[in-house]
């Protein structure tokens, strides 16, 4: 998910049309884009954009472009896709390079009308592309230069680390590669993408200036694009071809949505990709997905015709030709998340309209139901609730202090492993931690206290297929001066016979409940929980100055008999 | 001290502003853990009378707030002018306990004064005094031991006589200096002279008078006995002591002038306070019933505060929508909490790379780390509907499937997890299906975020599955379960879900809102699981309604761990 500000007149003028907010919600729900801010002073849009393989909508221009599609009724064809020209801009890319961050792609922007909101917008789809597409630059990341200080051919090679040196982005001296990584902001955050390579990722023209240290940092010289700029140069690297072949798909149609002029750049390989050893860039990588009406009218419901169908799809950007009975799309060279042919009924229902989509009642009858467990379950809090019990709802992430030391329980446990807090670091094995968590908060609510908790836990159990059981579990706790044994035993002697479940209690000896006041609940010679007092260390530990008598059962296993 | 407000407060149940409602709620239980009664019956009455006489208005005020416990006493002075505490006692009118309490509210009544106050001390044998009541004082005992030509020295005296230190120490010391005993070489003690024992003897004497009568008047002694007695009396901060001296207060009442018309209104009336509050079963087998006059309460006051058996809010809440979804026909499903990434995401056709499987999106657990397989034939198919489509119609995310992220162990993320395992297992088709599941998220814990959280999600398979179908129950559950009238149907994405759609609301109390979002599984989720029909998956997010039911604005009161939050809680559906 990704969130761009931009400008509610930018976006006007790559719509060609002014919009009132409720139109604005509307067409922005074509890109199933979402307003979150809108600040009227400063004219600013804040909007979420939810799918994840949208990156072309990460713009104001992929954003204006989806609406203003819907507006015109026709698809926006790039011309510089599939471009045969002579004498292109080349980038050589070395045979070693394959190693360490194998593929690029580029092209050249010419007549720039760049004012600053424009530059805030490029630099903002650079960053989207780079950190969430590209996985903060690991897949993906964008570098832009001055066009006009650069000899072609470009070539992408790798480099050791101590033998080149240029000024980067931010610096005003020359760093080398290992320096960069050692101590510029960029290196720091980024190094570790290259630095486990001998060598690595450099760009150096033909006068043997550096570009760029891909993915780190530009050279400063060229690699910095300032509101005067007229003439650009824009690349991708990458470790997924695909990827990078979309980034600049994106990217180069953004700009050329800008008036920009366009010019592919050769790339020319030593190696073979899954496009051939010479791509020219922005390169589309369309493949015509053939559908037959049936299968759309199938998943949306209702009788489609091809003509329809053509109509509404061209509408959301795609080119269509009809068959009989079929249509073959080919969708636009932006964009790459056409998998199955349910992608493109998807566009065609978002086209036409979910309004218009009269619901339907599935009618088939099916029988509802509780699972054995959640029956069981409820038979029991309903016990609890009419013995004068209050029930309790607790969280099922605790401290290791709350479910281990407190109780006096060295048990294995099952911990996270990537803390957030360490109050919430470990998932709870029992309830009655819940329970004395809840008695710590609540001395001054007035006894008795009486309260349950029937809630899942989870078992350490290495020889399970995931390493644990989870379990639902009853917890019962009673607290008040002269609470007893006897009288939390009377409660679980009574919820056995209603059940109709005989057991017996067993002496234990147990760290949370106090010596000889404790029993393990054996029911047909399986032990299924435990009954005692309280542990006054345990009550200390949690700082709990009612004494207080307490039971514990599994339930699942109990259901069963 | 609270109790004494208490007292006073439960008489006057709406006037306890200035004593907190805990505090007052803790004594009210210690009370009843003390006497055995319930405050209901030791405090919300009051007289009632039929026949007022000639009052004015402050004194019938006064008449009426009479508690039983104060006309009993009023009535005391039927026939007296003054009357002494101890006499009230000692005559079993009153007893000790509830003389302080009724006293206390004449007092201030100005019903009855103090004229006279006076302080009996009398003087009882502390625990020590007792056990050398019945042994002897150490000086004693070593004396006789001596005089019997029993040899020990003076490391010997402790465990020999079962003495601590201390009061060895000290019975050496008086024996010593009082020229009795002397001390040889080698420790050894010596009987010195038979003289000068009178002092330990005359102490042990009036320990055996005072151990007789259990307790004696201080005043009645000789001078001597008090000497000694102020010798060896426990004082403040001593431990050991031989005799208590504990004091008596012994007041004097008398009437007030106010008390006097009072009494005599009372007299004619008949009133003496012994009227009957309490119907017994007593009463209705033997018949007496029928002479007693029954108090009548002043049932306008406000009873005292019970807890009651209770289901905890928030699970009212999801067992109304629990019963809900069965009522539509939908079957629970269950799953386990810790989860491998295949089921919670490899399954749902999350690619390994997706953000939402983030090291900041999704809880993994330390050990064990992984599980121990993947289901046949379950792990092959997703790997190859994730690597080319598989046999799904779909080109796939064409990325190096890794099995061994798959296995990885993680702490549920998403409720749909269950579904996925229920499309693996069989389901009935047509089927509809509900959850109800435990969920881990990365998240900081705020007004908006608990550390783990309910979501409610579940799937309907069937051949009439389709986008019209999809609306047509999301508009159901938006009816049913969020009890919304208008609808709006929004584009969405999902990882798994095509067609994809948002449902929104216009909840009556918080306008439009995202109620949950739906689509139809994608065939890369649905085929490798072995299902051939096209299947609706759908999740609500009712959390927000739930805060509105139980009228809270921070999502972590949901789980909260206050009793008495709990315990008042209602809920409005």
């Amino acid at each position: 998910m990704a969130t761009v500000d931009i400008k509610k007149k930018d976006l006007e003028r790559l719509f060609q049309k002014r919009l009132t907010r409720s139109h604005l919600e509307e067409y922005l729900s074509l890109a199933k884009a979402e307003l979150k801010e809108y600040n009227i002073e400063t004219d600013s849009l804040k909007i979420e954009l939810s799918d994840s393989n949208r990156p072309d909508l990460w713009s104001v221009e992929g954003i204006a472009r989806q609406m203003r599609t819907h507006l015109s009724g026709n698809p926006v064809n790039y011309p510089f896709f599939g471009m045969r020209k002579k004498h292109l801009r080349e980038i050589k890319v070395s045979s070693e390079i394959k190693q360490v961050r194998p593929y690029i792609a580029a092209c050249a922007v010419l007549g720039l009308r760049m004012n600053e909101d424009f530059l805030v917008q490029i630099i903002q789809s650079q960053d989207k592309l780079s950190e969430i597409f590209g996985r903060k630059r690991r897949m993906v990341s964008v570098g832009i230069y001055e066009l006009d200080r650069i000899l072609f051919p470009v070539n992408y090679m790798l480099a050791e680390p101590d033998r080149v040196s240029f000024i980067p982005l931010g610096m005003d001296k020359r760093m080398n590669l290992k320096e960069v990584l050692e101590r510029h902001p960029k290196g720091i955050t980024y190094g570790s993408i290259v630095s486990n390579f001998k060598k690595y990722p450099l760009l150096i023209d033909s006068n043997a200036q550096v570009l760029s240290f891909p993915p780190i940092i530009n050279s400063r010289e060229i690699g910095e694009v300032k509101t005067e700029t007229k003439n650009i140069f824009v690349e991708v690297t990458g470790i997924d071809l695909r990827m990078v072949n979309l980034a600049i798909n994106i990217l180069s149609v953004n700009l050329h949505d800008r008036g920009a002029k366009i010019e592919p750049v050769l790339i020319s390989y030593l190696y073979q990709t899954e496009f051939g050893k010479k791509i020219t860039t922005p390169f589309s990588m369309v493949e015509p997905v053939k559908i037959s009406t049936r299968e759309f009218t199938k998943t949306l419901g209702e009788e489609v015709s091809p003509l329809e169908i053509r109509k509404c799809l061209v509408r959301y950007g795609h080119n269509v030709s009809v068959g009989r009975s079929s249509i073959t799309v080919s969708y636009p060279p932006y964009r790459d998340d056409i998998m199955h042919p349910v992608d493109i009924i998807e566009d065609m229902a978002i086209s036409k309209g979910y309004s218009s989509f009269k619901p339907e009642m599935p009618h088939q009858s099916t029988v509802g139901g509780l699972s054995e467990t959640e029956l069981f379950s409820d038979l029991v809090r309903d016990y609890l609730v009419g013995a004068g019990f209050q029930e309790i709802v607790s969280n099922i992430l605790g401290s290791p202090e709350e479910f281990r030391e407190r109780m006096c329980i060295d048990e294995k446990l099952i911990e996270i492993e990537n803390v957030m807090s360490r109050s919430y670091s470990v998932v709870r094995n029992r309830i009655l931690p819940s329970l004395l968590k809840v008695e710590t908060a609540s001395s001054k609510s007035f006894y008795p206290h009486r309260v349950f908790e029937v809630g899942e836990v989870v078992i350490y159990d290495p020889l399970q297929n995931l390493g644990s059981q989870t379990r639902l579990n009853l917890g019962a706790l009673i607290s008040h001066p002269a609470v007893s044994f006897s009288e939390i035993h009377s409660y679980l002697d009574l919820l056995f016979f209603y059940l109709g479940i005989s057991y017996r209690l067993e002496p234990e000896e147990h760290p949370a409940f106090m010596p000889g006041r404790c029993g393990n609940i054996i029911v047909e010679e399986k032990a299924l929980g435990l009954i005692g007092e309280v542990n006054p260390a345990v009550l200390d530990h949690w700082q709990i100055t009612m004494p207080c008598s307490a039971f514990e059962i599994n339930l699942d296993t109990l259901s069963t008999f | 001290m609270v109790s004494q407000r208490l007292l006073r407060w439960q008489r006057h149940p709406r006037d306890y502003s200035n004593i907190g409602r805990t505090a007052v709620s803790a004594v009210l239980n210690g009370l009843n853990l003390l006497t055995g009664e319930t405050p209901v019956l030791l405090s919300f009455y009051t007289v009632n009378f039929l026949n007022r006489g000639t009052l004015h208005p402050e004194q019938e005020k006064i008449l009426e707030s009479l508690h039983p416990l104060e006309i009993k006493l009023l009535h005391s002075f039927r026939d007296k002018e003054t009357l002494a505490s101890k006499e009230i006692i000692d005559k079993g009118l009153i007893d000790e306990s509830r003389l302080d309490m009724a006293s206390n509210w004449l007092l201030k009544k100005g019903l009855i004064e103090i004229s006279g106050e006076e302080v009996t001390s009398s003087v009882s044998l502390t625990e020590t005094g007792g056990d050398y009541c019945k042994n002897n004082i150490p000086e004693i005992r070593i004396l006789s031991a001596l005089r019997e030509g029993r040899s020990f020295t003076v490391k010997d005296i402790n465990h020999t006589f079962h003495l601590d230190l201390l009061e060895v120490s000290s019975a050496l010391g008086a024996l010593k200096e009082s020229g009795v005993i002397m001390i040889t070489h080698g420790g050894f003690l010596e009987l010195k002279s038979d003289k000068g024992t009178e002092e330990f003897e005359s102490l042990q004497d009036l320990i055996g008078l005072i151990g007789e009568k259990e307790s004696l008047n201080l005043g009645d002694l000789s001078d001597e006995h008090k000497s000694i007695i102020e010798a060896h009396h426990r004082k403040r901060g001593k431990s050991k002591g031989i005799f208590r001296i504990s004091e008596k207060r012994n007041r004097i009442f008398s009437l007030t002038e106010n008390g006097r018309s009072i009494l005599s209104v009372l007299l004619k009336q008949g009133e003496t306070g012994e009227d009957v509050s309490q119907l017994t079963p007593d009463m209705l087998k033997e018949g007496t019933w029928k002479n007693k006059t029954f108090r009548k309460y002043n049932i306008s006051l406000s009873p005292p505060r019970i807890s009651i058996g209770k289901k905890h809010p928030y699970r009212e809440f999801l067992d109304f929508v629990k019963y809900k979804f069965i009522a539509m026909g939908f079957e629970e499903m269950r799953g386990p909490l810790i989860e491998n990434e295949f089921w919670n995401m490899d399954a749902l056709y999350m690619p390994q790379f997706h953000p939402a499987r983030d090291i900041h999106d999704v809880y993994f657990t330390k050990e064990p780390s992984q599980c121990r397989e993947i289901e046949s034939p379950f792990g092959k198919r997703v790997a190859e509907t994730h690597i080319h489509g598989g046999k799904t119609g779909s080109k796939g995310w064409g990325y190096p499937f890794d099995i061994n992220r798959a296995r990885r162990l993680i702490l549920r993320s998403q409720g749909t997890t269950i579904s996925a395992r229920t499309l693996a297992s069989g389901p009935k088709i047509p089927g509809k299906y509900f959850s109800i599941a435990r969920c881990f998220r990365y998240d900081t814990v705020d007004a908006t975020h608990a550390p783990d959280f309910y979501q409610i999600e579940g799937i309907v398979l069937g051949e009439e599955i389709n986008f019209r179908t999809l609306l047509g129950l999301l508009k159901l559950l938006g009816e049913e379960i969020a009890m919304v009238k208008e609808f709006q149907f929004l584009p969405a994405y999902f990882p798994f879900t095509e067609p994809s759609v948002e449902l929104h609301g216009k909840h009556a109390k918080l306008g439009w809102m995202e109620l949950g979002g739906a689509g139809i599984f994608r065939p890369e989720v649905t085929i490798p699981l072995g299902v051939k029909v096209p299947v609706i998956a759908w999740g609500l997010g009712l959390d927000r309604m739930a805060m509105v039911a139980l009228d809270i604005n921070d999502i972590r009161d949901l789980f909260s761990r206050d009793l008495d939050f709990i315990r008042t809680k209602k809920i409005r559906l």
